[in-house]
Formats: structure tokens, C-alpha cells, sequence
């Protein structure tokens, strides 16, 4: 596939850092303390540096599938399978990008209509958040990396908020270390790995990065900064909660800030439920991107007509999702499809993309 | 004296002539000379002719100097724009441009014309929109060649270029192109070249119309270049790598490209020392986003999210907006449409009325509004800090785009709360994001990110660090001096 980016629309390989950080943290920093330790304890913590790990030897094969295609995903698929096969693949990745955008953006609706505004209208503020999404996507990938660079910039400070909760930590709450079984350990790694998707998408902007070479480096850190991020929040979240309590709350992070008391300023969740819009922006832009993109080449439409539809579409499927339980069920399609794309499909199509580059090139001189 | 048909005819060509005809001020007088006899003929408007120069420098010479033919001319005239030419298109613009045109009987189809332009210049006044207490005093006037004087006296190097085109169909409006050569990327005054040949208007005023048409994305309330008053600004811009446009008629130069961040420096930063000049910079800052968000998150906190605020400061708020009927956001927009009209009346009076327009507004009306419990005094406090905070912005044009981002600000908060200023941030973000001026990007130095230019942009660092030349205009010459050199000279007892 003729994959030639013009070089003024080309960005440093330094965003590649940036958009695998701002797709990593989003909604599922908010939650994900629950769900590990429901699976593994209060050993999770373990869980998700395995996860980070994993995540570590993914990015560095699918950075190196990439390279080898000089492409992205559909360039893959075409030179491991061919024209139609790519063409599948690509309606599938379509079909995940857009449930990952509706899971996104349902889930923080829920959550400022839990924390928030009980009765702001799903439908209202999805049309327009998707208006701002469209005003993103339709200027192009640099606005778009731009907005990404910008909400984590922004977004940073969050994360030092939560060392307000240190005083009420009480770390004797992670030991006894390791009282789980490896099966545990592995099963909440699984769950993580729900929160941990999203550095996927270097596979559709992959040729937009200039100097591939340095790209690796970028996002090798940025799976490592995330990782740590990650555990650094397991870590005070265990500490502050006790076990059993952590289970009661679906949105532990939220809780933790509830607590934080400045003297012009209490409640702080409200802050930062509201920050949290802005940090889900790019959770919701560069899917569209993608999934767009991928229209293009799969349909042979333009992508100025693909982007207001997928919007359009992803404005019905939010509608119309209402209760907890539909929400709960689309975060799991979509988080168990991450789970397959990331950690089990990816690594056997970079295994066959090396098993093609071989044959062909033993091709020519059999 | 008037002349028969076939003369000027001969001359200007029969439409031009005709229309002439009907002017007034356009003369045409004939003259024999003492020595030599010749007859020639002199075409002029009077309004636009220095008569000094014509009756008393030109005029006497003409009459007894050595005058056969006019090649003559060039020679025997004491002037410094002295020409011949035949072209029908150049004299016309020249006659229009103040130059006298001359004839010699028998000699057909070709003139003489010298410059004796009447030149009503204001005198140079002191910077009123951009003051500074330190520095140099002085500003453009509204003539491109007083302007461009007081830009090559800053700059006396050979290097400095200045191109010029005329626009406008019927102003004919000479707009100049200032770069210094070598320096300046070339790609952005080939931009600003091929934009200003592209204007299609029929009237260009000042260089405001030429901003407004050759700017990158005309929707857009944020300026995408930069204008100025002051001559020593642009001196600065030029050696930076900027590209300068000076419209005749204007007292303001044009400066592009330009970022989001260079609206909030002035130039008197640069004339402080860079510790102060930097606790400047940030206090600027902070009442920049002060300005904009005060008044929303006042309407936010108050009419959604009142267990933000702890208990004590709660009460004095509720203590302030017990006897207020009416909501929040109706609160603050009768506020602050009440401090956009005092600042528009203000603007529009003469200086000394609008002082008092301003005391009596500010005073009265605050303090009435305030007893007559239609708002509370803690909103006065903020719109009033709010509206003064705006005033620190440097540049005009950029406090016209902060007053006005407040609106929408304020309607998303009374719509969502805080979530609302938020999502408004975020669209406003994005339309920076997508601004561009002359095709570089608008919010650099925060994206793309470069470090280099991000240390003076909230900063002012000390003169001796600047170095380099801002990345964005991408210069030819990054350094601005050398750093051996510099250092040599500052070795001890040297």
C-alpha cells in the first residue's frame, strides 16, 4: 500500500511518546483498583507491573513489525495476507476503534452524571463533546497531537493530587506480600491489561512519525512512564482503602479525591471530574482518527465524509446506552477485544510478518 | 493660459486628458525661456504640488538656465527626481503622485517630470497605545517615507530590504516590504509577498485593512500579526527574522509571523532587567487567565458546584448574594455588559470626558447597583478585577480578543458548570491549535514544544542567554552573536 505522508504533516518522534500517554490514561485510571483487586488482592500491584512488562515486549514488536513494513497496520496485513485480507482486518479495527470511542465517552458521561450533574442529558453533551472531537479530527493530525500534548501537559497535576491522601495511607495494607497464587496474579494482569490498551494505535499513525528509528526509544518510555503511573496509584489507592472497602467503590481514584481539603477550596472531584474531560479528548480524537483513516483506504472514501459519520454513529450508540449494566457490558466487549488485539493477535502477526519478510526474501533467489 | 486640443493631445492621450479636464485643481501652463527661447508646458494638480518647489527651485531655472531640449532638463534642475519618460501608464501615476510635468514644444509624445511633492507630515508624537515609561519615545507618523527614516536610521545596513507594491484600485496605496536579507527566511517573505500582490480591494486605509486581508484564517478573533507604533519594536522584529509591512497613510507597522505568546510581551520587558521584567511577565500572565475565567468560575462554583468553596468563604458568598433575585449568570452578564459599555463609551469620547465617564460608570453605577441588591459586592470585586487585569495586556488588539472570550466562557459555565469552561477551554485550545500565521504554527512555542523559544516566552531570561533567534521564523542565522566572542570579553581584568 502507497503510503506517503507528505513531510510537513509529519511529526517528531517525541509525539510518539505523547499519544501512547494520552491514550493509555484514561478513563480506565479511574477504576481499574477495584477490578485487579478483586482478582488478585492487594498483591495486584504485581499484576500490573506484569502487565507493564508484557505491554514493553508488545510495543517493541509492533514498532518493528512497522518498520519492516515501512506502514501501518494495513500495510501489515497486506504484506503478510494480501489485499482482502487487509481489507477485513481493517473493518474489524474499525469496528474496535469505535466501541473503544463509545465505551470512552459513555463511561466518563456516567461518571459526571454519578459525581456531578445527575441529570445532565447523555444525549446534549455527547453531540457537543463530538463537535469539539470533530473540530479536533478535522484539523489534522498535528491539531490533533497538539491536543494530546496539550491534555497531558495539563492534565499532570492530577496526579500529584493524590499524594494529599499519603497522611491517611497505610501501606501495612499491601502485606503480607504475595499471599495470591501466580493463577491470581495472571488473572488480575488480564483485567489490567483491560486499562492498559490503547498503545495500539502507533499501528495507524506509525507513518506519521518522523525518524522511525528514534520511534521505539519514545515509546518504550512512555509504556514505562504509564506502568509506573499505573502502579503508583495502585499503590496509594491500597494503601488508603482496606480491602474490603476498595470494593465497594467503582471509581476509587474519584473517592480518594474527595478528601482533599485546600483553604479556598474543598471537594476537589469536581475539579477534577471536569479536568478528566479534557484528559479523555484524545481517548476519543485519535480513535476517530484511526477509525476514519481506515476508511479511507478500506472503502475508498474520503476521510472529511468518513469522520462526521463515525461521529455521527458514535452520537446514536452513546444515546442509547442508558444503565450501569449496558455500560459495564460494552466496557467488557471492548476491553476483552483489546486484551485479544494487543496480547494475543498482535504477537502472531508480528511472528508472521517475520515468517513472510523471510520467505520473500528467500523468494526471489530459490 | 490655455492650450489648443492638438498639444495635450499629444502628451496624455485623449481619455486622460478629458478627465483632467474636469478637475479643478489640474493646471497646465506654458513658458518661453529667457535665453534660448524655448516653449515648453508645465501639468500639475495644484493640490498635490509643493508650490515653493515649483515657483522658486524649478521654475527660475527653467526660464534662464541653458533649456533647448528636454534632456536638458536633468541636468539644469537642482532636483533630485528628475526623469523622461513615454509611458503613458507612468506619468499618469506620477502626476498623481505629486510630480510636475514638463514638455518642450516639438518635441512629441515625451515628457519631463520632477517631484515636487507637498508633503504634509505630522510631527513625530509620543507612543499613546503602546507606552513605556523607559525607552525611546517616538512613533510612525502616517508617511511611509517618515516611517521608513526613523526603521533605517534603528537599522543603517545595506541588508535591510525594502521591496514595495502598490494595492488597491482606487488608493493606489503604497504598502512596503521590510526584511533584512540573509536573516529573514525567505519562504515567509515570499509568503507575505504573493499575499499582499493578491489583494483584490478597492481601498486600502491603513495597515489594518492589509493585516485583516492577508491574514492566515480571517474567523478567527485572535490577531494573527502583530501591529505596532513603535519604530524601535521593529527594528527589534526585523533582527529577530521578522517580516515588516509598512502601508503609507498608517501609523502602524505589520509584523509577521507572529505566536499567541508574543501578544502578552511587551516591549518594555526588554528593557527591565530580566528578574523584574520576568516577575512582570508572569503577573501579566496570571491576570490574563484571571481575566478570562474569574467571572465563569464565579457562575460556575455559585450556581452548581457550592461545596467547593470551604465554609467560611462560603458564608461572606452567601452573605453577598442573600437579597440577589436574580441567578448567577444574569448577575455577572449585567456586570460585565455594564464595564463593556463604560470602556466603549470611554473610547469613543474625547480623552477628558472619558475619565469622568469612567469615575462616574465605575463609581456610581457599581456602588448603586451593589445597594439596590440587584448584584452582589463580591462579584463587583471580581468583574472590576477582572476587566482591570485585562487592561495589562500589551497589545490592543490581543485585550479586544480577551474581552470578548469571557461570553462564551460564561454561557458553557452556566450551561455544564465547571465541565462547561472545561469543554469551552478545549474548543478555544483547539482553534489556537489550528491557527497558523503565515503557515507557521500559532501557539509554538508550547506546540510543538520547543524548549528554546518556551524559555522566553514566560520568561524573560537575562539578554546575554538569548542567543538564538526564535526557531519558528526559522532564520538563516540562528545565533545572534557569538558566544566565543562574548566570552573573551568578559574574562577577568580584560
Amino acid at each position: 500500500m502507497n503510503m506517503q505522508i507528505p513531510e510537513n504533516r509529519k511529526i517528531s518522534p517525541f509525539f510518539a511518546f505523547i499519544l501512547i500517554y494520552a491514550n493509555q490514561i484514561g478513563i480506565g485510571i479511574l477504576t481499574f483498583q477495584r477490578l485487579i483487586s478483586k482478582e488478585a488482592g492487594y498483591d495486584a500491584w504485581i499484576s500490573v507491573l506484569m502487565t507493564g512488562v508484557c505491554a514493553h515486549f508488545i510495543v517493541w514488536m509492533i514498532v518493528k513489525m512497522l518498520g519492516t513494513v515501512e506502514g501501518d497496520i494495513l500495510s501489515v496485513h497486506e504484506f503478510v495476507f494480501g489485499k482482502w485480507a487487509a481489507k477485513i482486518a481493517g473493518i474489524v479495527f474499525i469496528i474496535y476503534l469505535g466501541l473503544g470511542m463509545i465505551t470512552v465517552l459513555r463511561s466518563y458521561i456516567e461518571i459526571v452524571q454519578v459525581w456531578m450533574f445527575p441529570r445532565l442529558q447523555t444525549f446534549w453533551f455527547a453531540l457537543v463533546f463530538l463537535f469539539l472531537v470533530l473540530y479536533v479530527v478535522t484539523g489534522g493530525f498535528r491539531v490533533l497531537t497538539g491536543m494530546a500534548f496539550i491534555s497531558s501537559v495539563l492534565s499532570v497535576y492530577v496526579f500529584f493530587i493524590f499524594l494529599f491522601a499519603l497522611p491517611y495511607a497505610n501501606f501495612a495494607n499491601l502485606l503480607p506480600i504475595l499471599d495470591h497464587s501466580f493463577t491470581d496474579l495472571l488473572k488480575g494482569s488480564r483485567t489490567m491489561a483491560f486499562s492498559f490498551t490503547g498503545f495500539e494505535l502507533i499501528l495507524f499513525y506509525y507513518p506519521f512519525l518522523k525518524k522511525p528509528e528514534k520511534v521505539q526509544k519514545w515509546a518504550q518510555l512512555a509504556i514505562a512512564v504509564c506502568t509506573v503511573l499505573y502502579l503508583y496509584l495502585t499503590v496509594i489507592t491500597f494503601a488508603y482503602f482496606p480491602e474490603a472497602q476498595i470494593q465497594k467503590n467503582i471509581w476509587p481514584s474519584l473517592t480518594i479525591w474527595k478528601i482533599i481539603e485546600m483553604p479556598f477550596l474543598e471537594r476537589f472531584e469536581y475539579i477534577g471530574v471536569a479536568t478528566w474531560c479534557l484528559v479523555i479528548l484524545p481517548n476519543v480524537c485519535i480513535p476517530l482518527w484511526a477509525a476514519s483513516r481506515l476508511a479511507k483506504h478500506v472503502f475508498s472514501i474520503r476521510q472529511r465524509t468518513a469522520v462526521p459519520v463515525f461521529a455521527l454513529l458514535c452520537l446514536i450508540a452513546v444515546s442509547m446506552i442508558s444503565t450501569r449494566k449496558q455500560i459495564n457490558f460494552l466496557a467488557s466487549i471492548t476491553g476483552t477485544m483489546g486484551f485479544y488485539i494487543d496480547f494475543v493477535y498482535l504477537p502472531l502477526i508480528f511472528l508472521a510478518t517475520l515468517l513472510a519478510k523471510k520467505v520473500k526474501k528467500s523468494g526471489p533467489s530459490s | 493660459m490655455k492650450l489648443g486640443w492638438k498639444r495635450k493631445k499629444q502628451i496624455m492621450g485623449e481619455d486622460l486628458k478629458e478627465i483632467l479636464e474636469k478637475s479643478e485643481d489640474f493646471q497646465a501652463v506654458s513658458y518661453q525661456n529667457k535665453k534660448t527661447k524655448t516653449r515648453f508646458t508645465l501639468f500639475y494638480i495644484t493640490s498635490l504640488v509643493d508650490e515653493r518647489i515649483l515657483h522658486e527651485i524649478a521654475l527660475p531655472k527653467l526660464l534662464n538656465g541653458d533649456f533647448k531640449k528636454l534632456g536638458d532638463a536633468k541636468k539644469i534642475l537642482p532636483l533630485a527626481e528628475v526623469d523622461i519618460s513615454r509611458n503613458k501608464n507612468e506619468i499618469e501615476q506620477k502626476l498623481f503622485n505629486g510630480a510636475v510635468l514638463l514638455t518642450v514644444e516639438g518635441e512629441k509624445g515625451v515628457c519631463c517630470f520632477f517631484s515636487a511633492q507637498k508633503e504634509n507630515v505630522r510631527n513625530i508624537s509620543l507612543p499613546e497605545i503602546e507606552f513605556s515609561v523607559l525607552g525611546p519615545k517616538e512613533t510612525f507618523v502616517e508617511s511611509l517615507k517618515q516611517n521608513l527614516n526613523l526603521i533605517r536610521k534603528r537599522i543603517p545596513v545595506k541588508e535591510l530590504i525594502v521591496e514595495e507594491i502598490i494595492v488597491g484600485r482606487y488608493s493606489k496605496t503604497r504598502v512596503a516590504i521590510l526584511y533584512i536579507e540573509g536573516l529573514t527566511n525567505e519562504e515567509n517573505v515570499n509568503t507575505v509577498r504573493q499575499r499582499v500582490e493578491g489583494i483584490e480591494y478597492d481601498e486600502i486605509t491603513d495597515s489594518s485593512y492589509v493585516m485583516q486581508l492577508i491574514s492566515d484564517n480571517t474567523n478567527s478573533p485572535f490577531p494573527q500579526m502583530l501591529d505596532t507604533e513603535r519604530p524601535d519594536r521593529v527594528a527589534a522584529a526585523l533582527t529577530e527574522g521578522k517580516v515588516v509591512l509598512l502601508v503609507d497613510g498608517s501609523p502602524h507597522a505589520v509584523i509577521a509571523p507572529t505566536t499567541l505568546v508574543e501578544f502578552f510581551n511587551s516591549y518594555e520587558d526588554y528593557l527591565l532587567d530580566w528578574i523584574l521584567a520576568s516577575f512582570i511577565r508572569f503577573i501579566r500572565f496570571f491576570a490574563i487567565a484571571f481575566s478570562v475565567l474569574a467571572t465563569p468560575a464565579y457562575v460556575a462554583i455559585l450556581s452548581y458546584h457550592y461545596q467547593l468553596i470551604p465554609v467560611d468563604l462560603l458564608n461572606t458568598l452567601v452573605a453577598s448574594r442573600r437579597m440577589i433575585p436574580f441567578p448567577p449568570v444574569l448577575e455577572a452578564f449585567f456586570l460585565e455588559i455594564t464595564i463593556e459599555l463604560l470602556r466603549e463609551a470611554g473610547a469613543r469620547l474625547p480623552t477628558k470626558v472619558g475619565q469622568t465617564i469612567g469615575i462616574v460608570g465605575g463609581i456610581v453605577i457599581g456602588t448603586a447597583s451593589v445597594e439596590a441588591g440587584l448584584t452582589s459586592n463580591v462579584l463587583l470585586i471580581i468583574v472590576a478585577l477582572s476587566a482591570l487585569a485585562s487592561f495589562t495586556t500589551p497589545v490592543y488588539r490581543i485585550g479586544n480578543t480577551i474581552r470578548l472570550l469571557r461570553f462564551p466562557f460564561l454561557i458553557f459555565a452556566e450551561l455544564w458548570g465547571l465541565l462547561g469552561i472545561v469543554v469551552c477551554l478545549c474548543f478555544v485550545t483547539t482553534h489556537l491549535l489550528r491557527l497558523t500565521s503565515l503557515g507557521r504554527p500559532y501557539l509554538e512555542p508550547i506546540y510543538p514544544p520547543r524548549l528554546h523559544d518556551l524559555k522566553e516566552a514566560f520568561v524573560r531570561p537575562p539578554l546575554s542567554t538569548l542567543r538564538e533567534r526564535p526557531q519558528y521564523l526559522r532564520t538563516k542565522k540562528p545565533a545572534r552573536f557569538s558566544r566565543k566572542a562574548a566570552k573573551e570579553k568578559k574574562d577577568i581584568d580584560e
